[in-house]
């Protein structure tokens, strides 16, 4: 079942194109892992769907509904959480707060603090940050940042999560700690994810497909094997890293 | 946190019911204004402290208030006046928080202050247009009965402020505070939140300003939409400096104390003493005035 379609979904910055005529579908319960180099416009994608930035042009549906134009609080309580790449922590609040925060206004819409409290260390746990609950969340290292943020991106009650660059600038040891985490994660919950990645083996050994973004255009999209090999990828990289 | 606080609490309100027993005239027109001060300022802090949105205009709420317990006083009598006085800067709130609070730190800051002062004015073209420079208000309660009164606002407007701060409201006003895209993103309707806040928070100062005209049993536009209330306000609640209800006393103190001491003798000093203290709070607060130095101390990550 089809739970996210981008339909030639463009987005302009003043003068300059950061997606163009972006089209693809996500079918619930996959992995999709969405490759680029900087500037590819894939944080940009992930802004669009959460509702964080409107389309210039195009749609954007999940389950059945159209939610491009929609409010970011509005597609939350729909289903639909992302992660910031750039982290951004509620930061004079406790990492406890920040995770609770998200469980009293996301798709579940706790009432009680004291369930949603409870609710939120669970999550915690599951990202092993159950011992810094009481700590201002500014006062995490970066790892601990991007843990918080998919915390709190989870507490939301989503069907579809969007994932960006979670590992990046984290070490070796704790690459290999999140992609655990993350599919112990999505077993438990039927959950769908969108993921942006720079470290590649990650992306390979997470996505069960990859959408490939250069300038702005999606240029493949296939099984990850397939894509380490596609020539227009590998050309648009080394394109891009010269 | 309600334990260690509701003690200490409980025993200034009931000494502040024992002021007038003991206290002459004079010491209860200060107990007046002290409570008249910690409302005003527990009611900015619903606002400001919580969502970061620091307003410069507070005073708009006390003035209108003012001007609508003057107008209702003698037609209906104090009680409806000042609940009319309320609903009418809740209402005043509803009406501009939507479109004021789509802006955020220094523009929220000038656009308050600027639309306080556009109030005032238009309350003075309407009174000079009725041909009216100043109201009197004759007849009010006595002064021990405006104190009790205005302590019970304080109270209400401290306990809203403690319990707002604390309820699912609050959790999403801190959230905006700290990070308004991200509070949107996990679901929080923040443009709904900023206007609750707004309007809870204008409530309280409307009450407050239909007693005070009643205090003075005289209303002159100039003087109830004077900014140099607006600047009070902050300053108690910065030297305060928390994010919720405890935050008020020890500013409000301060300063009515040095208001006392100074305001008649040496006014231009009181001011310039306001000033500074302003400055140097805000100069010593490291995320400036919208939102950090209003919040728990945190430690900055490069
Ligand atoms: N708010 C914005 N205003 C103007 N330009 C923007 C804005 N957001 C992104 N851009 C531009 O759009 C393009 C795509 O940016 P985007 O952040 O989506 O890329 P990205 O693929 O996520 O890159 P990276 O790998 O560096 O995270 C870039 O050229 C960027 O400078
Ligand atoms: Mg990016």
């Amino acid at each position: 079942m089809t739970l996210l379609k981008l339909q030639s979904v463009s987005k302009t910055f003043g003068g300059l194109r950061a997606l163009r005529d972006v089209s693809f579908e996500v079918a619930s319960g996959e992995i999709v892992g969405i490759m680029g180099a900087n500037g590819a416009g894939k944080t940009t994608l992930f802004s669009l769907i959460a509702g964080n930035a409107t389309p210039s042009s195009g749609e954007i549906w999940f389950k059945g509904r159209r939610i491009d134009g929609s409010r970011p609080d509005q597609n939350c309580r729909a289903g639909i959480a992302r992660t910031f790449q750039i982290v951004r922590p509620f930061a004079g609040l406790t990492v406890l707060e920040n995770v609770m925060v998200a469980v009293l206004f996301g798709s579940s819409r706790e009432r009680s603090r004291a369930k949603a409290a409870a609710r939120a260390e669970e999550i915690l746990h599951e990202l092993g940050l159950e011992e810094r609950k009481s700590q201002l969340a500014g006062s995490l290292t970066l790892s601990g940042q991007k843990r918080l943020e998919i915390a709190r991106a989870l507490a939301t009650g989503p069907q579809l999560i969007l994932l960006d660059e979670v590992m990046a600038g984290l070490t070796a040891t704790e690459v290999n700690e999140l992609l655990t985490a993350i599919r112990v994660i999505k077993q438990r919950r039927s959950l769908t994810i969108v993921i942006v990645e720079h470290v590649m083996q990650a992306l390979m050994r997470l996505a069960d497909r990859i959408v490939v973004l250069h300038h702005g255009e999606k240029i493949v999209e296939g099984l990850p094997a397939a894509i380490v090999e596609d020539e227009r990828v590998i050309a648009a990289y080394l394109g891009s890293a010269s | 946190m309600i334990g260690r606080w509701t003690i200490p609490l409980i025993v200034a309100l009931a000494a502040a019911c024992g002021v007038p027993f003991v206290a002459g005239d004079y010491l209860i027109g200060v107990a007046l204004s002290l409570a008249m001060w910690i409302a005003l300022t527990e009611s900015w802090i619903l606002l400001s402290g919580l969502t970061g949105y620091v307003s410069l205009g507070h005073v708009v709420f006390y003035g209108l208030g003012a001007y609508v317990g003057i107008l209702l006083w003698g037609e209906v009598g104090g009680v409806l006046a000042v609940g009319g006085a309320g609903l009418a800067s809740g209402v005043f709130a509803l009406a501009v928080g939507y479109p004021a609070l789509r802006v955020r730190g220094p523009y929220f800051v000038m656009l308050t202050f600027g639309l306080a002062e556009f109030c005032k004015y238009i309350v003075i073209d309407v009174e000079a247009g009725l041909g009216q420079f100043s109201r009197l208000l004759l007849g009010g309660p006595s002064v021990l009965q405006l104190y009790y009164v205005v302590l019970g606002l304080a109270a209400a407007a401290t306990a809203l402020t403690f319990f707002v701060a604390r309820s699912r409201l609050g959790y999403a006003l801190r959230a905006i505070r700290e990070n308004e895209e991200a509070a949107e993103t996990v679901g929080v309707p923040v443009a709904f939140c900023k206007l609750a806040a707004f309007a809870l928070s204008a409530i309280i100062p409307g009450m407050v300003g239909a007693l005070m005209v009643a205090r003075s049993s005289y209303f002159e536009p100039s003087q109830v939409f004077d900014p140099i209330v607006s600047f009070t306000i902050v300053t108690m609640a910065i030297i305060g400096g928390s994010d919720d209800a405890r935050g008020p006393f020890l500013g409000a103190a301060l300063l009515v104390l040095l208001s006392e001491i100074l305001w008649a003798r040496a006014p231009q000093v009181y001011m310039i003493l306001l000033g500074i203290l302003l400055i140097a709070f805000v100069l010593f607060a490291p995320g400036g005035i919208t939102g950090r130095l209003l919040s728990r101390p945190v430690k900055v990550k490069p």
